[in-house]
């Protein structure tokens, strides 16, 4: 059997599982006495086990099933795990999510966890093996989708009739609460294919070991397996299975690589079907128009099918930052109560694997920069305990997620200080907005800290979390109060591939400017335009703003003096500039192309799109021209 | 005090196995059927703790009787009699409301071992 086929599936499911450790390890030291937490993670290891077992990676499953046995006898009574104990969990799920990848790439052999086996061997406890435990076999993957707990089940192979038996745990199932998305169908049951293994799932109030135990009354059940609580979905997915009549809502794990061709072709389909609507119109064929106006429809909806497709809840990258932000508090000698909110909101899979890292440097920031030691807190009379909260929040154009802590916030006169020493701000200031804050705070390098600690060495700085977030077509925004803390915002489109904006035409050509950095768009005049250090800016509700004009910075001729000389207001973090153009076309969603922009080339483009009279539109990457 | 069970089967081989069978486990056969008919009108009679049901008798087959039994009495506790080869009956005599389901020939045990799991 070729297994090479199973690794990516194999790599995706064990981080579910191994994250799903994590959190219940946090669990777990939270409340040391809770079973639920350490038959969670019982349960998590051994399906990792079976998993990384079935892949013939010998070192992980040893790993894995070392733990599982100590976890066993940890089942019983949970509290009589040490601290130690605990950090040793953490190591061990740590090593596997790293030897995941390892042994995908074929270095299982490789694997030395002998200070892990060691540390295993210590816990004392772990004296009694699990016993047999069999390669959990495939069993037709539940439905994900739904709400409630996945349940395997597996009848014994020499049961008769396994499909009755099935069909007797499903009753049971049934009893215990809400049964869905029973796999195989339970109507298929009594066919002879069906192996006696069957997978739902459960919405029920009962503990994991009360359900294992009613189902294993139903006899001649082999095992049950009780997987994780499913985050709740967005209701429109719910409407739409309800609308395609099946009740059920079936899904497969499809590459992302073949949702971007998708997403590519359909761009391409997209661009036709406004070539062709044009092409039609010409001809003064009312069949003809119909036809194209039904393409154009069914495209409209395929495009946002391939969009909907692409969402994916937040929680699947947030949900490692408990950990993260548990791990530095602890070696930072803080303490900090971490909030997630909004796990549910759905972004572009692709630009939220783009925004883990930057979050991560907000989450350190805020723990290690933001929050105060315990010490301090006291003598500043606030709980001992900080507040750290990721947030994440639909909005108009987009969501903005947000990192925001109850810590000290930041030293604007320490800010401002450096700030005119660089030059970076008017001689004589003696205040720093948020703004002006953020725009000290991300440059390459900086640091308020008082002491450079091993954290903030870490991973990308400032200045590259603002990069990376414009870079997907977002925006951040700072709000510092001293004493109070300190609230980071990424405000993001909820996908890379359409975007929403508006176009302008210089000279010949139209640009497209992301309408998420469009603060507003007027009239220039000479009535309005100020000069600031010899430089022109305009002057908008006591506010000076620089000026650009796009007919000089793009090379297309010298500026206009008179006429109408629209202005489009942008903003990035913060920072404004009104880009003066020839005219305004209208505000438009553009399907954004591939860009490989020639050498040589203007760096204040973001990305191409071609529009629907199939003339390829340059956009304008804000965080370029500001 | 002992359950009661109701004996429901077209031969009396059968009703005579499982009756000796769940007799010597501690339970008090109150009643046998030999027709699915009559196995309603008895259950409605002896109320019993009990019902072991074979699939096909004469007069109203064993899953009607199961329907009919379970219309009035939801909890009613059925176990159902099978022969090999009979699943797709079995299933549907569960999807009536049967309870758990034993197939000939009976072990005592696995009978035994049914009955637990019903009335467990």
């Amino acid at each position: 059997m070729d297994l090479s086929r199973y690794a990516t599936l194999f790599v995706t499911e064990s981080r579910e599982h191994l994250g799903a450790c994590s959190q219940l390890l946090l669990d777990w030291e939270r409340d040391p006495r809770a079973t639920e937490p350490v038959v969670g993670i019982f349960r998590a290891m051994h399906t990792f086990k079976g998993m990384a077992a079935a892949m013939g990676y010998s070192n992980l499953t040893e790993l894995a099933h070392r733990a599982e046995s100590l976890l066993d006898v940890l089942r019983s009574d949970p509290g009589s795990a040490s601290p130690e104990l605990h950090d040793l969990m953490f190591a061990i799920v740590d090593a596997l999510e790293a030897g995941v990848n390892d042994a995908v790439a074929g270095n299982d052999s490789a694997l030395d966890f002998t200070g892990l086996f060691a540390g295993l061997d210590n816990a004392s406890v772990a004296a009694q093996p699990t016993g047999s435990w069999a390669i959990p076999a495939r069993i037709p993957e539940p439905v994900v989708g739904t709400t409630g707990r996945v349940v395997r089940i597996a009848i014994r192979p020499g049961a008769a009739m396994r499909g009755a038996r099935a069909l007797i745990a499903l009753r049971k199932a049934e009893g215990l609460g809400t049964v869905a998305s029973v796999r195989p169908a339970s109507a298929s049951f009594d066919q002879d294919e069906f192996d006696g293994r069957f997978a739902f799932r459960l919405e029920s109030s009962r503990t994991d070991d009360e359900i294992r135990t009613i189902l294993l009354g139903a006899g001649d059940v082999g095992s049950v397996d009780i997987g994780d609580l499913a985050p709740p979905i967005a209701p429109a997915a719910d409407d739409r299975a309800g609308a395609e009549g099946t009740g059920r809502n079936r899904q497969i794990r499809v590459d992302l690589r073949r949702l971007d061709a998708l997403m590519n072709q359909v761009g391409e389909l997209v661009v036709a079907k406004g070539r062709l609507a044009e092409l039609v119109s010409r001809e003064g064929n009312p069949e003809l128009e119909a036809v194209s106006a039904r393409v154009a429809r069914v495209v409209a909806e395929m495009q946002s099918e391939v969009i909907q497709a692409r969402m994916t809840p937040v929680w699947q990258v947030f949900d490692r930052f408990p950990r993260v932000v548990r791990d530095l508090s602890r070696q930072l000698g803080k303490r900090v109560a971490f909030e997630v909110e909004g796990e549910e909101i759905e972004l572009d899979r692709a630009l939220l694997d783009e925004l883990g890292e930057p979050l991560i440097h907000l989450l350190r920031n805020a723990v290690d920069h933001g929050i105060e030691s315990p010490a301090e807190r006291k003598r500043r009379n606030k709980p001992a305990e900080a507040r750290v909260k990721l947030s994440a929040t639909r909005e108009r154009a987009g969501v903005a997620i947000r990192v925001i802590d109850d810590g000290a916030g930041i030293n604007r006169q320490r800010v401002l200080d450096k700030a005119l020493r660089e030059s970076l701000v008017e001689p004589g200031s003696t205040s720093l907005t948020d703004d002006q804050l953020l725009r000290v705070v991300i440059r390459p390098g900086f640091s308020t800290a008082a002491q450079v600690t091993d954290v903030s060495g870490r991973g990308m700085g400032m200045d590259a979390v603002v990069s990376r977030v414009r870079s997907l077509g977002g925006s951040v925004h700072l709000h510092s109060v001293e004493g109070e803390g300190s609230t980071f915002t990424l405000h993001l489109p909820t996908s890379l591939a359409i975007l929403r904006a508006l176009l302008a035409r210089v000279g010949d050509e139209r640009y497209a400017v992301p309408l998420t950095s469009v603060a507003e768009t007027l009239e220039f005049s000479g009535a309005r335009s100020a000069e600031v250090q010899g430089r022109e800016a305009l002057v908008l509700r006591d506010q000076v703003i620089p000026t650009m004009h796009l007919r000089e910075r793009l090379g297309v001729g010298p500026r206009r003096t008179e006429g109408r000389r629209p202005a489009i207001v942008i903003d990035v973090g913060g920072r404004r500039l009104a880009l003066v153009v020839d005219a305004l076309v209208g505000q438009q969603e553009i399907v954004v192309e591939p860009f490989d922009g020639p050498r040589g080339m203007l760096p204040v483009f973001s990305g191409a799109t071609i529009l629907g009279d199939g003339v390829p539109v340059l956009i304008l990457d804000p965080a370029a021209l500001v | 005090m002992s359950h009661t069970v109701l004996v429901c089967d077209d031969a009396i081989f059968m009703r005579t196995m499982i009756s000796d069978i769940l007799t010597q486990a501690g339970f008090e056969v109150v009643g046998e059927a030999e027709t699915g008919r009559e196995a309603v009108d008895r259950y409605r009679e002896l109320k019993p703790d009990l019902v072991t049901m074979d699939i096909v008798m004469p007069d109203m087959g064993g899953i009607d009787a199961v329907r009919e039994i379970c219309k009035n009495d939801p909890d009613a506790k059925i176990l159902m009699c099978s022969a090999m080869g009979q699943q797709a009956l079995v299933v549907e005599a569960v999807q009536a409301g049967a309870k758990d389901f034993v197939v000939k020939p009976f072990q005592p045990s696995r009978v035994l071992e049914a009955v637990q799991r019903i009335l467990g």
